[in-house]
């Protein structure tokens, strides 16, 4: 395979990575109105996840790296392990997190967590290797394709594309289900979803896990295929880079998310790649964040509701019922 | 005074005037924030079919009672109970479960759901659109999608609203927000209906439909206690009034005469 044919598989599979980010996110924040800050943290914990069970067991001190729960499993127990770590992970952090409180205190505290797991885990050297993070990450199907996942790109973006299809058709299901329908009642006005008989800190803890749990998928699935995966790769900036994609694409429409998948993370950033060498050596990597945050700000000024709005879902009708009609002027 | 309702706030509820037992019944309430007392030990009771008007001045602590007898305000003190149930630890959801809905001050629709939307969710806060149903029993939850479309379309017709069904909420006037909110609570088939200024928005041409509409409603079994500041509003819609001032009922009856009561008339209405 080419490098422009590995650079475009590389490429396909981040999208098929971040759409199932995105859509974890458009879920949580579009739907349900939970200003998940601390997103990529789920993301991470599915990585490391992934990573420890299928490295196989710890060598301890004496091995190159250290990590906890070494174990290999064959596929497709390591993804489900990932989307279950991502779940579980934000089922303790939803406990405290998403107590009733304001949602711009909700936002902080998710993203004092992500803050905070960042330093433990860079720290604390003994869980996943700290700041060197984890590496010689092989992928699931080695003993029949060779043992990593960019030996054989073509197989790995086909086995992504159809995780991702699989996913994010289930997250859309349930987000035009009654259940999704509750989501955005609790949206618009929680007390008013409450006074409704909607159990409002069981509906924010359900999306919530189930958000952790696509993103740890997403996780899991990045990690296989890279190989390696350390505090470097989900600094909390990352999390902006899925909200300005949804801002960008459309908040609570999954067809205006995957655009804004498409600009955000894969066109925005890989922009700079081909631009001449500006200034001091890191400028141009830098300048990618100013990239993202104008483009967020741009949005916010100008399209507030992104390239494609929520799409607003007609009302199916009732049998032998005749529409009234509006009166010509005043009204209620 | 037709001594309907005590207007000594500590003594026990009343017997109501329908005649019919009580279906809601507060006893003793207290509401504070800080060291304000913004409900005082009020008691206060609905029956079926009953149409109870809550007026005073501003700060008189009408919309923290409503907030109380809801569960979105926290009681200090008191009792309340639903039916035989003791409803005063509950938390809103599961109040709105037992047929206990209510309406707010300031709209609250659901501003990016269209009318019908709004009006088939709020049939959703129990077991039937639960995560579990909607996975596990996709063919019940058809069902019963057909037949909230049919009691959304019902209601949407009876308060000649079909066509804002495919409107957002916050598209909808003042007035149309108000009927959104009270369809929303017909869907759940309350017992009691809490309504706290039903009609702040509406154009005063319809107001006298919307009395109609909720004397209506209340002669089909339920109970609806009222705040209200329009006195005329009052006096054609409720069986009864109650007058609080300073977190405490100062005088309650037939509307003729608690408006000439002097103690309601130097809190309220001079």
């Amino acid at each position: 395979m080419g490098a422009w044919a590995f650079y475009i598989t590389t490429l396909l599979v981040y999208f098929a990575v971040d759409v199932l980010s995105a859509f974890s996110l458009n879920l949580q924040f579009g739907y349900a109105g939970v200003v998940n800050f601390g997103f990529i943290v789920f993301q991470a914990a599915g990585a490391y996840a992934a990573a420890v069970v299928v490295l196989g067991p710890s060598g301890g001190v004496a091995s190159f790296q250290q990590y906890v729960f070494g174990a290999r499993l064959p596929f497709p127990l390591d993804l489900l392990v990932a989307a279950a770590a991502g779940a579980l992970l934000s089922f303790v952090v939803g406990l405290f997190a998403l107590r009733r409180m304001r949602r711009d205190y909700q936002a902080a505290v998710l993203l004092i967590v992500s803050l905070i797991a960042l330093q433990v885990v860079s720290a604390d050297v003994p869980l996943f290797n700290g700041s060197n993070g984890l590496t010689g990450v092989t992928w699931p199907f080695g003993e029949f394709f060779g043992a990593t996942a960019t030996g054989q790109p073509w197989l790995y973006l086909i086995y992504s594309l159809v995780i991702c299809a699989v996913v994010c058709g289930g997250v859309w299901w349930l987000s035009r289900s009654p259940w999704g329908r509750s989501l955005r009642a609790m949206r618009d006005h929680e007390d008013a979803a409450s006074a409704m008989g909607l159990n409002i800190t069981s509906l924010r803890l359900q999306v919530f896990v189930l958000g952790g749990a696509v993103a740890g998928l997403s996780g899991g699935l990045l990690v296989e295929y890279i190989g390696a995966w350390s505090p470097g790769a989900w600094g909390y900036a990352e999390t902006f880079v899925i909200f300005t994609a949804i801002f960008v694409g459309g908040v609570g429409n999954y067809r205006g998310v995957m655009i804004g998948t498409l600009l955000v993370p894969i066109i925005f950033l890989e922009i700079p790649r081909f631009l001449p060498a500006i200034g001091y050596p890191g400028l141009t990597d830098s300048l990618e964040w100013v990239v993202v945050g104008l483009a967020w700000m741009l949005c916010l000024l100008f399209r507030p509701r992104g390239i494609l709005p929520e799409r607003r879902l007609r009302a199916p009708r009732a049998e032998g019922v005749a529409l009234d009609p509006a009166p010509a002027e005043g009204g209620a | 005074m037709a001594g309907q309702l005590a207007v000594d706030a500590s003594s026990s509820p009343e017997t109501p005037a329908v005649g019919s037992p009580p279906v809601l019944v507060a006893k003793g309430v207290g509401v504070g924030y800080g060291g304000v007392r913004a409900v005082d030990d009020v008691s206060i009771s609905i029956s079926k079919g009953e149409v109870v008007g809550i007026i005073g001045p501003n700060g008189a602590g009408k919309s923290s009672l409503l907030g109380a007898l809801g569960g979105q305000v926290k009681r200090t003190q008191g009792v309340i109970t639903l039916g035989d149930r003791d409803i005063s630890s509950l938390m809103p959801h599961d109040r709105a479960r037992l047929g206990l809905v209510r309406t707010f001050q300031t709209t609250s629709e659901f501003a990016r759901m269209t009318v019908y939307e709004n009006l088939v969710t709020a049939a959703e806060g129990d077991r039937g659109a639960s995560l579990r149903s909607v996975v596990l029993h996709p063919r019940q939850t058809a069902q019963r999608e057909l037949e909230l479309r049919a009691r959304a379309w019902s209601i949407m017709e009876r308060f000649e609203m079909t066509h804002t069904a495919d409107l957002y909420g916050r598209e909808l006037s003042g007035g149309q927000r108000r009927l959104v909110e009270i369809m929303r609570c017909l869907m759940r088939h309350p017992r009691v209906l809490l309504l706290d200024e039903p009609m702040v928005g509406v154009a005063p041409h319809l107001t006298g439909k919307l009395i109609d509409d909720l004397r209506g409603i209340a002669q089909e079994g339920l109970g609806i206690l009222i705040v209200e500041h329009a006195l005329e509003v009052v006096r054609k819609l409720c069986d009864r009034v109650v007058v609080m001032a300073f977190g405490k009922v100062i005088a309650a009856g037939e509307f003729e005469e608690v408006v000439r009561d002097p103690v309601v008339q130097a809190a309220y209405l001079s």
